[in-house]
This record gives C-alpha cells, structure tokens and sequence, in this order.
C-alpha cells in the first residue's frame, strides 16, 4: 500500500510538473529589425510630412496606397500591382462628359474609350478592396478618402502636400482651384493666363493690364530697380513685392526697358519666356463647393478621380503609389486655428497617429525611439499578399543614434541590423562579404557661370589683374572637365560615389512599361560615347567592339589633352582681349557652408587638382580658387545670381520614372543652375523617324511634355506642328528617347554642367537577416523589411552574439 | 534687501525686453525664402508663409509677437522643426532629461572635485599634489566629446559594461535609466570635476596660508578641525557661487554630449531652430527667451548667494 501510494504521489508530482509546462504557451518569436538613423521624423502625416525620413522611417509602414511595386514573376525587375485597390483603374470618362468635368462630347474609339484629339480629361474608378480597416478595425471606405482629399486641399490648412493632387503628371480637376479658393496669391503671368484661359500675353494684358505688377527682385535681377532714380541700387531682397508700376509697364520693363536692358544673356523671346514664370499679379481664387472637386465616392468601395491632364498605363498607376489618407474623426481633432492660422498635429505623436498599413505605432519618443509591431488589422497579413514568406519581421526598432562612430561599434555589438559605411570606413569594409552597394538616382555635377556680363562685373569687383571672363571660353571648361579625375574626387569626398559621365545615372527608367533603362538604351549609350569622343573607335576590328566596352573604359580624365585645352583657352583669351598676360585667374566658388566635409575636402581637392593640372602650361601658376562658404539655401540660386563663378556636387533628384518632365530642371531659367544658356534659342536638330528637324532645345522640351511645337525640317526648310507625348503610339517611346538623347548630348555640349559622380551608398547587412534578392532591382532595392527574412529570432540573435564575445567581425 | 531685489528683477525684465527684441530683429534678418524645389508649387508655399504673417512689416510682426508671446506666453506651433507641434510642448517634453543627466553630472562631479581639490591642497606640493594637479590640466584640457567617444568606446563597446545610449522612454528615476546615463555623466562630469578640484585646491590652499589659521592652531585646535571649520569655510565664498552658477547653467544642455548619448534633451534644439530656411521662429524666441532669463535669473540668484555663505557681505546696503 506505502509503495503504491508513493507510486501515486510520485506520478501526480510528475504531472503537476509536466501539465504546465506542456499548458504553458510556447515563448512568442519576435523577428526585430533593428535600425538607426541620423535625423529622427517630426511629421509622418499623408498631409504635412516633409522630409524622406517622415516617410521611410513611419508613414511608409503605417499606410497603405492603391497600387504598390512589386518584383516582376522573373524576380528580376519590377511591376506594379493593385494594393488597396482591387485591380486597374476603369476609365469612365463617359459618364462625367460635361461642362461642369471640362470633360467635352467626345468620339470613342473601337473599345468605347474617348479618343485623344477630343478631350485630355478623364474619369478613372478605383475599386478599393471592402476589408480595409485602421488599426482599431474601423473598416475604411471610398468616402474615406474624399474627406481626406477634401482635407487636404483645405485653402485654410495650406498642406505641404497640398500639391501632390495638382502639380506633377496628376492633376485632379479643380484640386488647385479648390486648394487656394478665397485666398489672393501673387500669381505668375503663365499661371494667370491658364486659370483666365487665354492663350497670350497680349491677351492677358487686356484684361489685367492696369492691375499692379509684382516681381522678386532678387531672384529676377539681383538687384533692384530704383524707378524714382531710374537706376540699379545694386542690392536686392528676396520675395515677391509689389513694383510702383502696372502689370502692363511693369512686363514692358522687364522686355525692352530697363528691365530687359540688365538681362544680358537672353534676347527678346528669351525674355518674354522668362517674363512668364518671373512677373507676377494678384489673382483671387473664388470659393469652390467640395463637390467641385474631382474625386467622389459612388459607394463604400467604388472612387472616381476625374484628371485634368491625360494619364494612362503606368503613370496612372505610379500616381496612385502615393496615398493622402487621414482618419477624418482623429484628423480634427488634432486641428486648432489661432489669430487665422489653422494648425494640425496629426502624425506627429503616438496619439495623433492611427495606422492602415501593414506595420502600427506603439512607442514614439521625439528624437529618440519608434517601434513598429505589425498591425494585425492590416489586409495584406491574411491575405499573404506578397507571399508566405512576406514580413516575417514583427517589430522595428528606430534609435535615433547621430554619430557614425557610434552607429557602427552598435552595429558590430549585434544592437542594428545595418549600417550606412562613411568614407572612413571604406578602408576596412569596401570589400567585406557583407557590404551591399546600392546605386542612388542622382548625377552631382560641376557647374559653371559662362556670362560675359556678370564675369565682367564680378571680375572688376575681384580687383586689378583677376580674371574671371576665360570661363566663356569653351575650351578652358573642356580643361576644367578633363582635367579632373573624378575616380580620385569620389575618394577624397564620398568613396561610395561613382564617376559620372553623362546627365542622367543609371537608376533613370526611359519607358517604364518595359522598364527600360535610359542607360541601358542604345541612343543614350551614345550619347555619352559621342560626347568623350570615343565615336570613331567603336565597332568591330577597332579599340571598343562594343559601345559597351567603350563606356566601361571612361574614366573623363585626360590630363594631357586637359593641358592643350588649358594652353588653347589661354590663347584665345590673349587673342579676343579677356585676359592679359599678368592676370591670374580667380574663380569663386560657392558651398552652403563651411563645416560640411564633402565641401571641405571637395574644395581642397579641385584647388590641389587643378593647380598641378595646369603646371606646364601657359596658365601656370595662374589659376586660383576663392571660396565663399555662406550660401546656405542660397546655394542652388548662387550662379544664377552671379555671386560666384562655380559650383560643386549639385544636382537633381527624383522624378526617376520620368527623365522627359525632368529635363525641365536644364531648359527652364527656373531651375536651370546657369541661366545664360537660353535654351529657347539654343537650336538642336534632332532626327525623328528618319529626318532631322531643328528647333530650340525649349521647344523639343515642350514637344516632349506632349504640346504642339513648330520643327523645321532641316533639309527641306519646311516647318512642322508636332508633339512627342507620352502614348502608346508605335514608335513613340524610341522617337522620345531619340530625343531626349539629343537633348543630354546638348547641354553636355555647352560643359556648362559637367557631370562629376553619381549618387550611391554602401552599407554592412547584419548576419542576423537576409535580403531578399543579392542584387539591387530599381526600385525594389533588395526588397526591403517586406521580403526580408531573419536567420535569427531575437532570443536566438542574442544568445549568438554573447556567444562572440559580444562584438562581431564583419571585415 | 527686499528692495535690492526688486530692483534687480525690474533690470532684468528691461534688459530681458532688450535681448529678446534684438533676438527677433536678427532672427527675421536671415534668409527666409526656401529654395526653388523642382514640382513643388510654391505659391503654396508662399500662401503658409502669408497666413503666418512672415510677409508683414518687421514692426508689426514684433507687435504680434510681444502680444501673443511675451504676454500672452503662447509662443506658438512650430513651422520647420516639429511641423505643427506647440513649441513649448515639444521644450518641456525634452528638458527633463536635459536635467535629470546635469543634475546627476553634477551630484558625481560636484563632490569629487571638492574631495580631490582639498586633498591636493592638503596635500601641497607632494607627489599626491602634482598627479593631482597633472591630471587637472589634462582633464581641463581635454574637450568633452573626446571622453565621450573614449569612454563610449572603452566601457560601452569593449568592456560591455553600459548601454551605447541613454535608454529610450519616460521612467526617468529607474535603475537602468541611471545606468545607461552612466556614460554621459563621465563624460560631462570629468571636466567639471577638474575645474572644480583646481579651484579648491587654489582657494583652500590660499587661505591654509592666512595667519588667522595660525591663530587657530596656536589657540589649541587641530588641523582638521581648522581646516574643516575655518579654512574650508571662508574658501567656499567664491566656491560656491561657482557651482551654484555650473548648476543654474546646465540646463541648457550640452549639445554634443546629448547627441553622442542619445538623450532626447534641448541642448540641440537652439542651433537646429536656426539650421532651417526659414528659421523656426517660435522655436529659436522660446529658446531664447528661456536662456536670457535663466542667465539674467542665475546673475541675481549667485549674487544673492554671497550674502548666504558669508554673512558679513550685504546685498544692497548702503552702509
């Protein structure tokens, strides 16, 4: 009996020990992706975020748009498919013909659609999927996002991203009138004449001619003109005011009085295409009912947007990749208005922020921390979305950590899960295993001020025996290029960076349909082989069989012939009066600031270059450098302004998908770094299917932005009305790319805007993830915290790294 | 005295007005135009920046600025840095832990540097006094940041022994809190420490020599009890006023120590505020409203402290 009770008590003892651990619930596996950045988010609302971090460190992973990229089946490229959407957009233009839509009668062709001759208005419905929810469940309709678009062109709240419904390739009916309405905005002779709707500035002075004439003195002149004196006072400020004169005198000032008269490098049609973006009235917006706007909601999951401009394919698509929804409820509450100043706080804090995306906010402290955890709420988890394997991180850790130094001892003590590499490090992790190079989307250049006017102005002020004016020789620009070894400047200033040889890097998409690449292309493979002069030596039998390989051997420095074009500018210079023996060259040139290291090491390095460059030639010792480090936001405006006569490392960024629109930034004195090049008499001849026409660089601008521009054809002198938009026209894509091929050629020609280096990064991957593809595919990366995977739990990551000591080695 | 007090605050009320007008002034001088960007319609941009009143004339902006701000102490939303936060929110979020890891710099330093100050003095031209003072100067020497990053360095990522950064939420008074601050202080601290061990040490050993503890030693009492009573005493008469000011100043944050550590404090915002085109407004005149008054404030409160410490000093008489 003593042996079987003990039995007994033994055997409960067992399962008194053995039932919990069997109830217990096994130990819950955490994936966290642990990051670090150097600049912490302040605002990650769809409305007001500013900066790139607002969006990749929060929004980004708290939000859900309508259609997404995506790895192509093959994996090694991209598509783009429906995300809250529920396949492609449905065109229903038909049912919205009418003044109220500008959208006219129209003749529809073989499938029903509207044809292009007849309107450019059209009417798309997007079905959004019926199980979208916040993080709280709350379901998310179609109604949903009329609020929100309504919210954010409030004319009271003056969004940030206001203009993303209006400017750009998407332009919502009304979205710009229904975002300004009831407010008086100084409004530029371009922008009037399209809210008037006439088609001149004759036209327009018409009707608004006796209204009073604004300008930004600085920006258009940079100086100001004293109308009492009549004469220059030689010192501008910066913003739009009002002049003492009309809008009628004021544009006849700046055409042919004494306006015109300052602006040198440009002739008469030069000035008159300024004039459009640079002399602005007042114009008042009227109210707009909310119903005015183009987008409605027909039921909880049906929305029409009704577009201005023609939209189609994959610019539809990539429009709707961007998201501007707010939970209307939180969003007002989050509102005050003070003195007619309406603020908001939505997407700023942990209880201002409300998630509908795949990741959700549950820890925020202002500089210092976000954490993640999955939004178990969010569509995509259930539905598998992007795959089995999709998300497998279930938090994400954002330190705010500012010293490199400290990022990386973080990094190798197992705490982030990558690092961004400095050029300090370069030397020992450059080729480690776990080093990723990613190529960026921006070509940094070496700008220069060519205007003989301003040269002659800023040279008198340098003082006696200073140079200035060799700069409007081509070939000491030729020099100044080839003369520098842009292999050794990436080195000294950001050894992740690449020499860069043309206008557009390789991250530039020609036709994304296909997803060509410009590079990839053969017109703008030739373009960059014509432009080093390497032409001749490519074909079979000859030093490059392919383009390929010709490009591959660019390195765009050539010391020797650098040194003939410097001896050649020197001549020339003697030759036409600019220079006399005894002057020394002295170009100024501009950085932001002074403590940035890719300026300091970048100026030391252009100085130290070209002062040896130039040893043994006739401007030995002769060329000097001056710095002036405090332009700050002015840096950008600096040549245009005259106030030095070169720049470095500046560039554009974005539009990636569309290298015609941003071609604007060279032909525009808007944005153009050097605005003597008056690309609307700069002629180009272009051949197009065969025959070549000639036009100003401006106009095949146009032409390619889809308007009707004149084009002579060159043998026959006759003149042509064409346009090369963006359609599915057969050819259309290999006519643009032709063009804009020649367009690079073009500017590269002037070596106005010498390309320097391209954009890329290098950083080290933990051993604790993985990435989804090994290569970077544009513009998946290699496929982000979506498809990353982790070789590790956390636990599992810990007790790793204890067992190493506690510091890994990635060399 | 009451009257001395008086005095001083309605003084540093007018030269507060003065600084803080000259502040707006230069402040609205800068360049306030944000640069061209390509695709943005800037007419929105201009449209913000007219509902802001940036557009009016200087004086009338001051006006508003005096009313709404300096009386009616609402120093508004930020428009460059935190977008749409109130300015004074986001300040007084981030000033705790300013404060929580000067106060304790200084609860670490403050007794270290006595202690080491009046040993060496005590200890006068010994071997003890010259290490001492050696290490002094080379700790006064030394910049903090470079502790900093030595200390990171050595006691975070090799020997492991405290987290690389303050640690992230709002349990200010935890253990773990303390001890991921434990870098920071070091780093803060040593200087503090020097400094102050070199002015002891000075002081202390300046009124060792003075022929009252002479008196004192001859009158029967032992060299503590003349060291601790008397000369320690009179030595912390401009001691103290030393590091009540160290005290009073530390919460304006140490820029580099906050960023190194990561501490979510105020000490970057001043030249941040500055940093934007245009400069956030509200957040470089709250900031600098609060610095004048601390630093005008501090002035009245170390002056008032020398009649404290020693009795025989009067604030305001005129006897």
């Amino acid at each position: 009996m003593k042996k079987l009770t003990a039995l007994l008590m033994a055997a409960v003892m067992l399962l008194a020990i053995a039932i919990p651990s069997v109830l217990a619930e096994e130990p819950k596996v955490e994936y966290t992706y642990n990051n670090a950045l150097s600049s912490f988010p302040t605002n990650w609302s769809p409305f007001q975020n500013q900066t790139s971090t607002d969006n990749t460190a929060v929004l980004d992973w708290i939000s859900t748009s309508f259609y997404t990229f995506d790895y192509n089946e093959e994996g090694d490229s991209y598509k783009v498919k429906p995300l809250a959407a529920v396949g492609e957009p449905e065109d229903v233009t038909a049912d919205y013909v009418g003044e109220e839509w500008n959208i006219p009668e129209f003749v529809a062709d073989a499938d029903g659609n509207p044809t292009e001759e007849k309107t450019t208005a059209r009417a798309w419905k997007i079905t959004l999927r019926d199980d979208l929810k916040w993080e709280d469940g709350t379901p998310i309709t179609a109604h949903d996002y009329v609020d929100s678009w309504r919210l954010l062109l409030d004319s009271k709240a003056q969004n940030h991203r206001a203009d993303g419904l209006y400017t750009g390739n998407m332009v919502v009916t009304n979205a710009e009138l229904f975002a300004k309405q009831g407010t008086t905005a100084d409004t530029s002779i371009r922008s009037y004449m399209g809210l008037l709707g006439v088609e001149t500035v004759e036209e327009l002075i018409e009707q608004i001619g006796e209204e009073k004439g604004y300008l930004d003195w600085k920006y258009s002149f940079g100086d100001t003109y004293d109308f009492e004196a009549k004469a220059w006072t030689g010192a501008a400020e910066g913003g739009v005011v009002e002049t003492p004169l009309t809008f009628k005198e004021l544009y006849e000032f700046y055409t042919v009085g004494a306006g015109g008269e300052y602006i040198t490098w440009a002739d008469e049609a030069g000035k008159k295409e300024y004039a459009l973006d640079e002399l602005y009235a007042k114009y008042e917006y009227p109210e707009m009912a909310p119903e005015k706007l183009g987008v409605k909601a027909l039921s909880d999951t049906e929305l029409i947007v009704i577009l201005d401009k023609p939209l189609s394919g994959f610019y539809l698509l990539y429009s709707f990749t961007s998201d501007y929804l707010v939970n209307k409820e939180l969003y007002e509450k989050c509102g005050k208005e003070e003195d007619g100043v309406y603020t908001n706080s939505y997407g700023t804090t942990l209880e201002t922020t409300i998630s509908y995306g795949p990741y959700k906010l549950v820890e925020f402290q202002a500089d210092k921390q976000i954490v993640l955890v999955k939004n178990e709420n969010w569509f995509g988890h259930e539905a598998k979305i992007f795959g089995e394997n999709s998300y497998q991180t279930t938090r994400m850790v954002t330190q705010f950590v500012s010293e490199p130094a400290t990022r990386l001892e973080m990094f190798l003590a197992g705490q982030l899960d990558v690092y961004g590499l400095q050029r300090d490090d370069m030397v020992e992790y450059s080729t480690s295993d776990f080093t990723y190079y990613s190529e960026g989307d921006s070509v940094f250049a070496m700008v220069f001020n060519p205007d003989m006017e301003a040269l002659k102005a800023n040279q008198e002020t340098a003082g006696e025996n200073k140079n200035k004016t060799i700069l409007t020789v081509k070939e000491f620009r030729m020099a100044m290029s080839l003369g520098l070894n842009r292999a050794d400047f990436c080195a000294a200033t950001s050894p992740t960076n690449q020499p860069a040889f043309a206008l557009y890097g390789g991250q530039i998409v020609a036709d994304p349909e296909t997803a060509t690449f410009y590079r990839d292309t053969e017109v703008a493979k030739r373009t960059v082989v014509d432009f080093w002069g390497l032409s001749d030596d490519v074909g079979e039998g000859k030093t490059y069989p392919t383009l390929d390989d010709a490009i591959d051997s660019l390195t765009g420095y050539n010391l020797e012939m650098a040194k003939q074009c410097f001896d050649a500018a020197y001549d020339i210079a003697i030759a036409e009066g600019l220079m006399d023996e005894d002057d020394v060259v002295e170009i100024l040139i501009g950085t932001p600031n002074l403590t940035s290291a890719f300026y300091n090491n970048g100026y030391d390095f252009i100085v130290n270059n070209y002062t040896e460059a130039v040893k043994g030639t006739k401007l030995e010792g002769k060329l000097t450098f001056d710095r002036d480090g405090t332009l700050a936001n002015a840096f950008g405006t600096a040549l245009r302004t005259n106030k030095v006569d070169m720049l470095f490392g500046v560039g554009w960024t974005g539009s990636t998908f569309d290298p015609y629109g941003l071609f604007q930034v060279y032909v525009s004195p808007t944005y153009q770094y050097d605005s003597s090049w008056d690309s609307t008499t700069a002629m180009v001849d272009i051949a197009v299917d065969g025959v070549v026409y000639t036009a100003s660089a401006s106009d095949w601008w146009y032409a390619l932005s889809g308007e009707q521009v004149n084009l002579v054809n060159k043998e026959t002198g006759e003149t042509i009305s064409a346009a090369y938009p963006d359609n599915k026209e057969d050819g259309m894509a290999e006519r643009r790319i032709s063009i804009l091929g020649a367009l690079e050629n073009a500017v590269l020609q002037n070596y106005h805007f010498i390309p320097l280096m391209g954009d890329a990064s290098a950083a080290l991957k933990g051993m604790k993830i993985e990435y989804y593809t090994e290569d970077q595919i544009f513009p998946m990366g290699r496929g982000g915290v979506r498809y990353m995977t982790y070789n590790y739990t956390d636990a599992e990551w810990d007790a790793f790294v204890k067992e190493h000591g506690g510091i890994l080695n990635y060399k | 005295m009451l009257k001395y007090v008086i005095k001083r605050i309605g003084l540093m009320l007018v030269v507060f007005l003065i600084i803080i007008s000259v502040c707006f002034v230069l402040v609205k001088l800068l360049p306030s135009k944000p640069a061209e960007q390509f695709g943005k319609d800037m007419a929105l941009i201009e449209m913000r920046r007219e509902a802001l009143g940036y557009n009016k004339p200087l004086i009338e902006q001051y006006i508003i600025f005096v009313r709404r701000s300096l009386i009616g102490m609402d120093w508004g939303v930020s428009e460059m840095m935190y977008v749409g936060q109130d300015v004074m929110k986001v300040f007084m979020e981030k000033m705790p832990a300013t404060i929580l890891v000067n106060v304790y710099t200084m609860l670490f330093s403050v007794p270290l540097g006595l202690i080491f100050g009046i040993y060496a003095a005590l200890k006068k031209n010994t071997w003890q006094d010259h290490f001492i003072s050696t290490a002094v100067m080379v700790f006064v020497s030394v910049p903090s940041y470079v502790y900093a990053f030595l200390v990171q360095y050595f006691l975070c990522f090799k020997l492991q022994w405290f987290p690389f950064q303050m640690r992230a939420g709002y349990d200010y008074f935890s253990w773990e809190t303390f001890v991921s601050l434990v870098p920071a202080i070091l780093s803060l601290g040593f200087g503090t420490v020097a400094g102050l061990t070199r002015y002891t040490r000075a002081e202390l050993t300046e009124v060792l020599t003075s022929e009252f503890l002479l008196l004192a030693r001859t009158k029967g009492l032992t060299k503590a009890q003349t060291t601790v009573r008397h000369a320690l005493r009179n030595s912390m008469v401009p001691i103290f006023p030393m590091i009540l000011s160290q005290f009073i100043g530390i919460i304006s944050g140490s820029m580099i120590i906050e960023n190194i550590f990561g501490i979510p404090g105020v000490g970057p915002l001043y030249v941040r505020s500055l940093g934007t085109t245009p400069p956030d407004y509200n957040f470089f005149l709250l900031l600098s409203a609060f610095y004048t008054l601390i630093g005008l404030g501090s002035g009245i409160i170390i002056d008032l402290s020398y009649g404290l410490i020693d009795p025989r000093i009067r604030m305001g008489s005129k006897k």
